[in-house]
């Protein structure tokens, strides 16, 4: 007899929102805990671990070192992976890119990121992000659910528990993922990174996918026209009804407000995917590219959308950047993919008065070695993975503009000053939300159960 | 609000009843209280410590009471409700005791199911529902024992037969449901979750590995009624069983399900670790229904259960001859080959007829055999995976020693390419032949058996690497490929690992290697297999009986192809020492402890039982262990009404909820263990209870989870089923029990951007064609990181972990999947080609009859007015527009009935549509 609100609110789609229940129930809303500065989240997810060596952290000193062992008192007990572990050599490897300053800001941006070094003055660069994995599935389940190994709920879902959904029509949780222009994509995504652990299924992320149904299933058959649809859907409600005022199970309306959604998702969601009606202007900033569904740059603007319809967690992944070997072929590929479309989203947003309660985030799950893995010159090498620091930035959401926060040593190795622990970085996140991340729990298993684990420090630094 | 329900559910809000400890003081102190002053002695606050009898309870109270405990900051409060209850309880006189759970159940004599709840009816002044119409009970007890629905037939007969002849109608029928093969498939669905089981690896390469035996196993101890304590012991342990049979091995494949990480560069001890700790967690979950993972880095923070005690159980596990990074093409060692039943038949036929056989030996005929390459030091031959190549030596038994190999075993063993090469090897007077790409996880070994090279009598070798010559397919076991030849004869052989990754045929190109060749005589490589009739030649073999040899090749043939299951063994040798690892580090090894339980609480270790898995499958199976009969009655009783008696069903610990009905818990969990674990017998008294035939219907606002059990249980289906009946209904059901997994439709591109791109097996999805797909929706390929989504949006796990209770959602995606998804759409079109043909000649006999099969009960006037509705509007547009009804019509695989008129077909296919879409119809 213990039900309480949320086993209730468990139990249901999107199509009841939090608020609607809440209000039901006469259960006071328990989140926010303060006023958000973000409302939404658009997450760039950049699976593999993009250098932070090449791309965000300029690091003069390495210049002139090449093929010089990195100092003991350095290096230190550093986990290595298996893929480098016959080395008997962890010679500096300096980026062989050039860095400019941009903006008023003067951040500091690899000659591969120009677009993103365009926005220098409206993002907050992080350059002493770390973490304790060292491989692509421990690390990325790590930033996205809490822990490196399966069974929590991903970023996302626990926001979409939290805060429930803003439109009626769409999910809270929306994923996009593209693959690299390349076609290189070493590493696979896993359903648990949008996964709802042991939250209920229903807040688990929806992906939208670039060909064929946006949603999966969401066409009628062929020879099933949407007013023939509706004229099924009355003889079903219908129906339904009659069953709900005989049985009296309340999941029987449930059902019936649901398949109303499902038909409302039908024109909802294909208006939402469908971006030709987008001025040219919109396509110049995003690039060509934004034409081709599916490719991270149409993933984007989609994403853009979906964040004007309120749609809370919108979570992007584009894959290709373990660059082990012949990083320095596969690396421009992967710039050129998301630089200017990064940098559109973030402009794009400013320009439509939303950057400034919609948090952008751009990053992966870890960085890679100032070593190099496997034989090297001064302009051919690959970098293994590197989780003792790495580089992510922010925009928007409530957080400062034209900022850098931490730093790493002057190899690039370790944190030098304002680390970032993976937990650090989404208690943040939940913070700008308006959601304390040490009360966003659930209990299972008998414990009250977070994001963060035990840990996390809001990185007040960096707020604006 | 909350805790005046609970307080209500309980019935302390009537003045008349004593304030129990267990019942309503420790959950108060457990959630509030045991985090700083409970067992943990890290953690401990000020020295007091509220677990355990002997603290100041005036003290405890009063700081409670003026609100300066829990403290400020701890997002702890005690309500006003929770600080009376506290009061009372001291007031009282503050008795502790033991945590119910605890404590052995104790058997009230004269109950029944019915006794205990109508009881608690009685007290809540509650009435409860009358029965279930005889047809309603059939339906849900057919889907609840089956996963399927009874047929109208069967209804009637039922209907009838309980005219007739009352109870004993209803006891027939149950007895006939548990007969059905259909029972052990359903009964198999929960236990997939909790045992975590799925065809591929998880972690990020998720490649496939063959676990299809064991889900065999699970279905067949459900049909056989294999006693429940049997059903643990030999899943923990049947590989420790006094001679062990094959089955028995096949069972411990339950503590290898998890998740295997393959990929490159990951540190092989702490996924070896994460392993072990994994099974103690299922160990947890599934039978003891503790949270052992929580003692994993500390004391428990609530249960008596210590970082100690969780390593002492880790100590059963951590045994196995296992590695960390493993599975990255096929399963991961220990495996062994798992004949089938039909196998075992075939090779017991060829044994027979090798027999009987007559010898006639003839001189070996001195085929041609072409040259080879002589073999010596610092040669290299080029080899290729797809292509064949034999070697061929003589050599002396005796000690264990390199023969001819071209693997590097001085490099370090942490590098990803560590042990590449082929290498063959004396071991235990047998031949070992390696071909790797990284050893031990990449690579194939293959040990022949009964080689008998033990004596110094020089013999002759031949290792026979087939190649793809004789490959079907790509998934295709490349460890089949090896063949061993002592003096001319093939021996049999024993596949140890089956791991190579396998480049598709274009992109294997030959590589060089370099071989060292050791202490062997004339020895030489072709890059052709050799013939039997050609190595007979090679090994200077004089005489030979063909017929017997090439019956022998047969059957070593059939032996060789069988697939492998991953299994539980111990290592050979010295055990594994296990440490305490502190904050759960894998290398950060505290104190040394041996294998134990917590005896103090949970109960003696049995007399003389061994110290390993099977003295712990005794200790769990322990007529009085507190435990285990009860967690699993719970989760029976939880697969039947939606919620266990004990609503945490994962969780029987200080932090689990108090069951709804303890005594009947108790009596249920005694009955069990003194019926001999009879699961058959134990569910036969739950569907036959009253309570399980009550009616449904009802007023749900007052009780709505019905843990009163005033109602019948009342729930949308679970993933399977809902396919799986849409597939009866539609006449396409496909019934055999067990074997490989197949992969029934799935939206073509699904994998896009998801799935890693490499040629790893289990990374396309191809539709099976014909049975495959139209069988019962556990054969479904099951993929971890991306999961059939049919099934995982009705709420299927993605099988990582051990889950003990799917949640029951109700969302817009599910609409759209019964609405449009391929595998119901042809379900739909089926369902109405068999309306057609059986359903009468009028739409409205015909709707009828299709309303009837799907729900179990006629449809009323304005039922089928409503479907005719649908009918008549469909048919107008498909008779003017024929495209339409043929687009509609040509979904799926099944072939299209040309006998009836399209728009016809059309018209009623939209109708089965909406029908399959019923909430009366996808609800038990």
């Amino acid at each position: 007899m213990t039900i309480s609100r949320r086993d209730l609110l468990a139990k249901t789609g999107f199509g009841l929102g939090t608020a609607a229940l809440g209000t039901l129930l006469g259960a006071p809303k328990a989140f926010p805990n303060f006023a958000p500065k973000a409302k939404r989240v658009i997450f760039l997810f950049q699976a593999g671990g993009p250098s932070h060596l090449d791309l965000l952290d300029y690091k003069p000193y390495m210049k002139g070192r090449f093929d010089e062992d990195i100092p003991p008192s350095i290096f230190g007990t550093q986990r290595i992976t298996g893929m480098v572990a016959h080395q008997d050599r962890f010679p500096v490897m300096p980026t062989m890119y050039g860095f400019k300053q941009y903006g008023k800001s003067g951040q500091w941006v690899s000659d591969l990121l120009p677009e993103t070094g365009g926005i220098a003055d409206d993002i907050c660069v992080l350059r002493g992000l770390h973490t304790e994995a060292i491989n692509h599935d421990p690390a990325i389940t790590f930033i996205q659910t809490g822990s490196q190994l399966p069974g929590r709920p991903s970023m996302g879902a626990w926001v979409d528990y939290g805060l429930g959904s803003e439109n009626e029509n769409l999910p809270a949780f929306v994923v996009l993922n593209s693959t690299p222009s390349n076609g290189m994509a070493d590493q696979g995504l896993l359903a648990r990174l949008w996964g709802a652990g042991f939250l209920p299924s229903r807040y688990q992320g929806v992906q939208f996918r670039g060909g064929g149904d946006a949603v999966l299933h969401l066409s009628n058959p062929p020879g099933i026209s949407r007013e023939q649809r509706r004229g099924q859907l009355d003889g079903l409600a219908a129906m339904n009804k009659r069953l709900q005022e005989r049985v009296g199970d309340p999941e029987i309306e449930t059902r019936i407000a649901q398949y109303e959604m499902a038909y409302r998702m039908q024109t909802s969601v294909p208006e939402l995917v469908d971006a030709s009606k987008e001025p040219e202007s919109v396509f110049k900033l995003y690039g060509d590219d934004a034409r081709k569904p599916g490719t991270f740059a149409a993933n984007c603007l989609l994403a853009r959308r979906l964040a004007e319809r309120n749609v809370r967690f919108i979570q992007l992944y584009h894959r290709g950047w373990d660059h082990h070997g012949g990083l320095t072929e596969k690396l421009p590929v992967l710039a050129r993919d998301i630089d200017r479309a990064s940098a559109a989203l973030v402009t794009d947003l400013k320009q439509r008065g939303m950057l400034d309660d919609t948090l952008v985030i751009w990053g992966g799950e870890f960085g890679r070695t100032p070593y190099a893995q496997g034989p090297s010159k001064v302009n051919s090498y690959g970098r293994d993975h590197h989780g003792r620091v790495f580089s992510m930035w922010m925009a928007g959401g409530g957080v400062k503009r034209g900022f850098s926060y931490g730093a790493s040593d002057e190899y690039g190795f370790n944190v030098a000053e304002g680390g970032v622990h993976v937990h650090d970085l989404q208690a943040t996140i939940l913070h700008l939300l308006g959601i304390d991340h040490q009360r966003l729990t659930f209990p299972f298993q008998g414990r009250n159960f977070r994001l963060t684990d035990v840990h996390g420090r809001v990185v007040k630094e960096i707020l604006a | 609000m909350h805790w005046l329900f609970i307080l209500a559910a309980l019935g302390l809000m009537a003045q008349d009843k004593r304030v129990d400890y267990g019942r309503d003081v420790r959950p108060i102190l457990s959630e509030n209280c045991f985090h700083c002053h409970g067992q943990d002695d890290k953690k401990r606050m000020a020295g007091v410590r509220l677990d355990v009898a002997g603290a100041s309870l005036q003290r405890v109270v009063a700081r409670v009471s003026n609100g300066s405990m829990p403290p400020a900051g701890s997002n702890r409060k005690l309500s006003a409700e929770q600080v009376a209850v506290l009061k009372r309880w001291v007031a009282e006189g503050g008795a502790y005791s033991q945590h119910w759970a605890f404590v052995p159940p104790v058997r009230k004599a004269g109950g029944s199911i019915d006794g205990f709840v109508n009881a608690k009816l009685e007290a809540e002044g509650v009435r409860a529902n009358g029965a279930a119409a005889p047809g309603v009970w059939l339906r849900r007890v057919s889907l609840d024992l089956t996963g399927l629905p009874p047929t109208p037939a069967e209804q009637d007969l039922f209907v009838d037969s309980v005219k007739k002849k009352g109870e004993e109608a209803y006891r027939g029928a149950v007895r006939k449901l548990l007969a059905s093969p259909r029972y052990g498939e359903r009964m198999a669905m929960d236990w997939l979750d909790v045992s975590r089981y799925a065809d591929t690896h998880g972690f990020n390469n998720d490649s496939s590995r063959s676990m299809w035996r064991w889900r065999d196993w699970v279905i067949r101890a459900f049909n056989e009624n294999m006693p429940y304590d049997r059903f643990i012991t030999e899943q923990l342990a049947g590989d420790l069983l006094p001679n062990a049979t094959l089955e028995q091995r096949i069972a411990t494949g339950f503590g290898r399900n998890h998740v295997i990480n393959s990929e490159g560069g990951i540190i092989e001890e702490e996924y070896r670790v994460e392993y072990v700790a994994d099974r103690v967690r299922t160990l947890g979950m599934a039978w003891l229904g503790l949270t052992m993972e929580c003692a994993k880095c500390h004391d428990h923070k609530y249960d008596p259960i210590t970082q100690k005690d969780h390593y002492k159980f880790f100590a059963f596990f951590n045994n196995v001859p296992e590695l960390g990074e493993d599975g990255r093409v096929a399963n991961a060692v220990p495996m062994i080959q798992a004949p089938t039943p039909e196998e075992i038949s075939k090779l017991a036929a060829l044994d027979k007829k090798i027999a009987k056989m007559k010898p006639r030996v003839r001189p070996v005929e001195k085929v041609a055999v072409p040259e080879g390459m002589a073999l010596a030091t610092d040669k290299t031959v080029m080899i290729a995976k797809h292509d064949p190549v034999t070697f061929a030596f003589r050599v002396k038994g005796g000690a264990d020693r390199e023969l001819v190999s071209s693997i590097d075993y001085t490099r370090n063993m942490a590098a990803t390419t560590y042990g590449r090469g082929v290498d063959l090897r004396l071991a235990g007077g047998e031949i070992e032949f390696r071909f790797a790409d990284r050893l031990m996880a990449y690579s194939i070994r293959v040990v022949s058996e009964g080689a008998g090279l033990t004596e110094g009598r020089e013999r002759h070798v031949t290792l026979l690497y087939e190649g793809a010559k004789n490959a079907p397919d790509a998934m295709r076991a490349m460890a089949a490929w090896v063949r061993v030849f002592v003096d001319g004869r093939e021996v049999a052989t024993r596949i140890v690992n089956d791991g190579l990754a396998m480049p598709d045929v274009k992109g294997d190109k030959p590589s060089a290697y370099k071989f060292r060749v050791g202490d062997v005589g004339g020895a030489t490589a072709w890059n052709r297999a050799l013939t039997p009739a050609e190595i007979r030649v090679v090994a200077g073999l004089d005489s030979v009986d063909p017929g017997y040899e090439a019956l022998r090749e047969e059957r070593m043939a059939v032996a060789r192809n069988v697939s492998t299951v991953m299994v539980m063994e111990e290592l050979r040798g010295k055990p594994r020492e296990t440490h305490v690892l502190l904050r759960g580090a894998y290398n950060s090894p505290g104190d040394l402890v041996e294998p134990g339980v917590p005896e103090s609480i949970l109960g003696a270790w049995p007399a003389g039982a061994p110290r390993n898995r099977l003295g712990l499958a005794q200790w769990l199976t322990k007529p009085d262990h507190p435990l285990t009969a009860r967690v699993v009655v719970n989760r029976f009783w939880q697969q039947f009404f939606g919620l266990g008696l004990v609503k945490t069903s994962e969780n029987f610990g200080l932090q689990g909820e108090f069951p709804s009905h303890p005594e009947l818990l108790d009596w249920m969990a005694r009955e069990f263990v003194d019926s001999g674990w009879n699961v058959k017998g134990l569910v036969e008294k739950i569907v036959l209870s009253e309570t399980y035939r009550r009616d449904s219907a009802g007023s749900y606002a007052k009780d709505p989870e019905n843990r009163l059990l005033a109602r019948g249980p009342r729930f949308r289906l679970p993933a399977e089923a809902l396919r799986d009946q849409a597939l009866q209904f539609a006449g396409l059901l496909k019934n055999q029990v067990g074997g490989p997994s197949v992969f029934p439709y799935q939206t073509k591109d699904l994998y896009k951007g998801i799935v890693v791109a490499a040629d790893y097996p289990g990374t396309k999805w191809v539709d099976s064609t014909g049975d495959g797909l139209y069988r019962r929706s556990l054969y479904t390929f099951w993929k971890r990181t991306v999961p059939h989504p049919t099934f995982t949006v009705f709420d299927a796990p993605d099988r990582e972990f051990c889950i003990v209770k799917r949640s029951t959602t109700n969302t817009p995606l599910q609409a759209l999947t019964l609405l449009n998804d391929p595998i119901y759409v042809e379900a739909a079109r089926k369902l109405a080609e068999r309306a057609w043909k059986e359903g009468g000649s009028s739409p409205a006999s015909r709707v009828g009859w299709a309303f009837r099969l799907t729900t179990g009960r006629g449809a009323d006037d304005l039922e089928v007015k409503t479907l005719l509705a649908t009918y008549e509007r469909m048919l107008g547009v498909y008779k003017a527009d024929a495209d339409s009804a043929r687009a509609l019509l040509g979904v799926g695989a099944a072939p299209v009935d040309a006998s009836i008129p399209a728009a016809e077909l059309g018209a009623y296919t939209a109708v089965a549509n909406l029908i399959l879409n019923l909430d009366e119809v996808i609800t038990k």
